[in-house]
């Protein structure tokens, strides 16, 4: 599958998360340093508004969460799973960093459980 | 008689026939007993079955007549009315206000009152309350010779206080240690006189009534007791002269009776409904009367020989009777009145003072007594016979064990300890509560309701009155709530700590206290410092803890917020300096100081509003609230304010809001200060303020508070000699009036103590608590607040002020530092590659009267197991 060129690694806020365009639709990325980047779909499920690259990052039971800026709903980065609600989740995208630029595979497919820069 | 009476009635019509088939239910007196009936009545439903038709004789709707000094504490009765005839509008009841029954006719059922209507009923409800006891002395029907029982008495006494200087009150009971507190209160030197050899004879023992005693002759009352008034008349050097039958006199200018109440029986006398010899309408077990269309409840009640001058029984009564009246409808059992416990625990003067069961005790009684003098405390225990059964018990000076040796009482449990233990510190663990326990006695919540809500996770207090009232009554059982809750917590193996969150088992003012001596400015140091290291392997936080160290962070240093070390703490609105709105758009607000804006900046606003096609409304603080801003659009917009000479409103901030203000003396032709230019300066010097939630400010230029200021956080009102202050109000979910603070202060005196009560507040308040909560949960609540802040008991004053300087000296305007900027102003970039967006329109918005807003967004979209392409098509779908 192929990969596409988001921008430049500097370009990303710490610990915080950004929104990007690929294909057609809103992602959000994630850049935890040492722990590595993530990427969404930043669509809430539970609203349908396009934020989660706003939310605030949680750590939570081990695993490492967005927290949604609308409602606080916890959804896990590396599992796509809601907390509040088990019929809640968000797509996950593999995202890597080569070179200094970032990357992201348009599709979300067949991604269960992932960590970064696989 | 019943002959002549029905004819006269067949001719007329009556007042309240418009046509309602439905039954007619009649309530005579609107006092707390009768409003606690149609408050359950109404929880019932049988409201809807029922026509209601109340009738008041006094020209309020029913309040709380156990508080009534603090009538004058407050200056008006707003703070304790608890119906109005517009609440009982909304559920279809209708309050007569003013209108006195004069007659009951219980063959015809019919009611008349003093205007000449009349009324009948299917079913009656009598709670005409009590009315006090005068005793026969000569000369009682002099002039400034008053009782005490309504507001209307208080504005009588009130009055005639403006020409007294001292008062007597005549009864050193419960009621009569009010009335003195009220007089106090009104500045009059204060006497009480009692006829027992001690003040509180039935509740007291003798050395509970002494050690009370002195700790009201402390605040200034004279107390004379062991005195028969024999007779008032002219004074020499006051209004009135009283003289006692020991031959010694006291001189005073104005005399209240509190010596006792008879309950109000006449109309039920008058009809022939049975009455107690001694007074009282007599009922059964289900408050019914003699007559079994007729119930009463309450200190009008007699039920077996006995009458309940409390309202907690007067509020069983109420329930008894309405289960009784439902009883046919929700073919319920009828839960019958069995009588009710008169142990009390209340604060007399400032005094608290708690009695249980016996609490004079009886003979062969085992007892315990622990008197501390230097305390100023004394507790005794009265135990049966065994010593293992408690039976009654005395607390002065300090009450803290009431709701748990109230429970032993009422359970009737052998102790499990020796009861020299209960009275000694950590009292009352030995204690155990069963699930039938009551520990809510003005509501009859049983422990078992509690535990069932805290299973469901109502983990709070607040959650817990809310869902079950307990603790909504007298609020004596509150520390037992709380109890209960956390037992049931822990049972549940639930966190039950004081910690904000699950990283820290710290609560803010802890926090706060780290980070301030400690030196420590930074979320990855705090968590690494004081964090649990076993929940928190990276290091992360979560969306409560990160909040709390920013605020507390904004506190210590007031640095920019969204610096790198404190951008990627901050909650929703902080984070983008801008009010989330559902559609993930942001509302703009600029500051508006006091209110007061130009018509230069009013058309400037309006201009920006229409370029950027903002939805544009007024907000309850007096500023004007612009919607629908993109992320990515509110730099260009705030450019254009900033431009035009606004700067950043802090909507967005757990911080000051605004100060609204009422146009005051400067237009007003009843302003008596300048509200409006206190009201400017205040905005001023604490715009920007983070604390722990936001606050709201008002400063009223008059009495008549057209700020609303006692909604407020901090009030203000404008008094001829100055300002007055109040504390803690709050609008909202739970409304609170604030409470006076102090009165007639200087500007200069005024801004040093908001100084120190809101650096006091920022420090030790809870996460997101308000100052109406936490001036609540302050240990000592008002008085102490005021301690710290006027006395400055704890030697802070200096601090709090030179740290309040330090923030006034540092206050920026976070967009105006945000514009200047390039780094800062990327965070508003909300696309790292905003050249690849779609070319697709997205529209979200619809018009209405003439402006934009949202179009509801597709609430839920479920992703969980459609493939991409389906999902980026729905979406469009909802987004059209």
């Amino acid at each position: 599958m192929s990969w596409i060129n988001i921008c430049d690694e500097k370009a990303l806020p710490s610990f915080g998360g950004i929104a990007a365009w690929i294909e057609n639709r809103a992602i959000a990325i994630f850049n935890l340093k040492e722990q590595g980047l993530f990427a969404i779909c930043n669509t809430d499920p539970a609203t349908g508004v396009s934020l989660l690259s706003r939310g605030l990052i949680c750590e939570l039971e081990g695993d490492i969460f967005v927290a949604s800026p609308l409602h606080k709903q916890h959804y896990s980065l590396t599992n796509g799973q809601c907390i509040e609600d088990a019929n809640l989740s968000v797509l996950l995208y593999r995202v890597r960093c080569e070179n200094g630029r970032v990357w992201v595979q348009p599709t979300s497919e067949a991604i269960d459980s992932l960590s970064s820069g696989s | 008689m019943g002959c002549i009476q029905t004819t006269q009635v067949l001719n007329r019509e009556c007042s309240g026939d418009d046509g309602d088939l439905r039954p007619k239910l009649l309530i005579v007196g609107n006092g707390m007993v009768g409003h606690h009936f149609i408050e359950q009545l109404c929880e019932q439903g049988l409201h809807e079955i029922y026509q209601v038709e109340v009738f008041g004789a006094e020209s309020l709707p029913a309040y709380d007549r156990v508080q009534l000094s603090k009538y004058f504490e407050s200056g008006s009765a707003d703070a304790l009315m608890l119906a109005s005839v517009e609440a009982y509008q909304a559920k279809g009841i209708r309050l007569h206000l003013d209108k006195e029954v004069i007659r009951l006719d219980v063959d015809n059922k019919c009611l008349h009152t003093s205007d000449g209507d009349f009324w009948f009923y299917d079913k009656l409800l009598l709670s005409t309350g009590s009315y006090p006891f005068v005793p026969p002395i000569e000369g009682k029907d002099r002039q400034r010779c008053m009782v005490y029982r309504t507001i209307d008495d208080l504005q009588q006494i009130q009055a005639a206080a403006e020409n007294a200087t001292s008062g007597v009150v005549v009864g050193g009971g419960l009621l009569g240690l009010e009335a003195a507190n009220a007089l106090l209160t009104l500045g009059l030197d204060t006497h009480v006189v009692e006829f027992a050899p001690q003040l509180m004879p039935v509740q007291l023992n003798d050395k509970a009534g002494e050690l009370l005693c002195h700790k009201i002759e402390a605040l200034g009352v004279s107390v004379h007791t062991s005195k028969a008034t024999t007779a008032i008349i002219d004074g020499e050097h006051a209004f009135h002269r009283m003289t006692f039958n020991d031959d010694s006199h006291l001189e005073t200018d104005l005399i209240v009776f509190s010596a006792g109440i008879r309950p109000q029986d006449s109309l039920a006398r008058a009809s022939g409904i049975e009455v107690g010899e001694r007074g009282g309408i007599v009922i059964d077990d289900h408050c019914l009367t003699s007559d079994g269309d007729v119930y009463a409840i309450g200190e009008c009640a007699l039920w077996q020989q006995q009458i309940f001058g409390l309202v907690a029984p007067g509020y069983q009564m109420a329930r008894t009777a309405i289960s009784h009246l439902s009883a046919k409808v929700s073919g319920k059992e009828v839960a019958p009145f069995k009588g009710a416990d008169m142990s009390t625990k209340l604060k007399l003067l400032g005094v608290d003072v708690a009695s249980i069961g016996q609490s004079r005790g009886v003979e062969n009684a085992q007892y315990v007594e622990l008197s501390d003098n230097q305390a100023g405390t004394y507790k005794k225990l009265w135990l049966d016979e065994t010593g293992r059964f408690l039976t009654g018990a005395v607390l002065v000076g300090d009450v803290t064990d009431y709701s748990l040796l109230l429970h032993q009482y009422l359970s009737g449990d052998a102790l499990t300890a020796p009861a020299i233990e209960l009275l000694q510190q950590e009292a009352g663990t030995g204690i155990e509560l069963k699930d039938e326990s009551i520990i809510c006695s003005c509501h009859q919540v049983t422990k078992a309701d509690i535990v069932v809500r805290v299973l469901e996770g109502d983990h709070s207090l607040a959650a817990i009155k809310g869902c079950t009232k307990a603790a909504s009554g007298c609020g004596g059982c509150s520390a037992l709530v709380q109890q209960v809750i956390t037992q049931t917590m822990e049972s549940q193996g639930l966190e039950t700590s004081k910690g904000i969150c699950c990283h820290f088992e710290h609560d803010r003012q802890s926090l706060f206290h780290l980070c301030q001596v400690e030196d420590i400015r930074d979320f990855p140091s705090l968590i690494k410092i004081h964090g649990k290291s076993e929940v928190s392997q990276f290091g992360l936080g979560c969306d409560i803890c990160k909040p709390v160290a920013a605020s507390i962070f904004a506190t210590l240093e007031n640095e920019y917020v969204l610096n790198v070390q404190h951008a990627n703490l901050q909650d929703s609105n902080d984070a983008y300096l801008g009010n989330l709105q559902k559609d993930g758009s942001y509302s703009v607000v600029p500051r508006i100081a006091g209110g007061e804006i130009t018509p230069d900046k009013l058309i400037a606003l309006g201009e920006i509003a229409k370029r950027h096609d903002l939805y544009t409304k007024i907000t309850g603080g007096q500023r004007i609230d612009l919607f629908g801003a993109q992320l990515s659009d509110l730099p260009m917009i705030w450019q254009e304010l900033v431009d035009q000479g606004f700067e950043t409103g802090h909507a967005y901030g757990k911080s000051l809001r605004t100060v609204k203000s009422c146009v005051g003396s400067t237009w007003c032709r009843y302003g008596v200060q300048d509200s409006v230019g206190l009201a400017i300066d205040l905005e001023n010097r604490y715009k920007g303020l983070r604390a722990p939630h936001k606050i709201k400010f008002a400063v009223s230029g008059c009495t008549r508070e057209c700020a609303e200021a006692q909604s407020k956080d901090i009030g203000v009102i404008a008094s001829d000699k100055g300002w007055n202050l109040y504390v803690g109000g709050n609008g909202g979910m739970r409304p609170r009036h604030g409470d006076l603070f102090a009165t007639d202060l200087s500007t200069k005196e005024l801004v040093i103590y908001i100084d120190r009560i809101l650096m006091f507040y920022t420090k030790t308040a809870a996460r997101l608590q308000r100052t109406s909560v936490w001036l609540e949960s302050l240990e000592g609540g008002l008085a102490y607040l005021q301690s710290v802040v006027i006395e400055d008991s704890l030697g802070l004053a200096a601090e709090l002020e030179t740290h309040m300087d330090k923030l006034v000296s540092t206050y920026q305007c976070e967009w105006k530092t945000s514009l200047d900027n390039p780094t800062f102003l990327s965070r508003f970039s909300e696309f790292v590659n905003p050249e690849s967006m779609p070319i697709l329109a997205v529209e979200q918005y619809g018009y209405s009267r003439g402006q934009r807003f949202p179009i509801a967004p597709s609430s839920k979209i479920n992703v969980i197991n459609l493939p991409v392409d389906e999902v980026v098509q729905s979406t469009e779908l909802n987004e059209v």
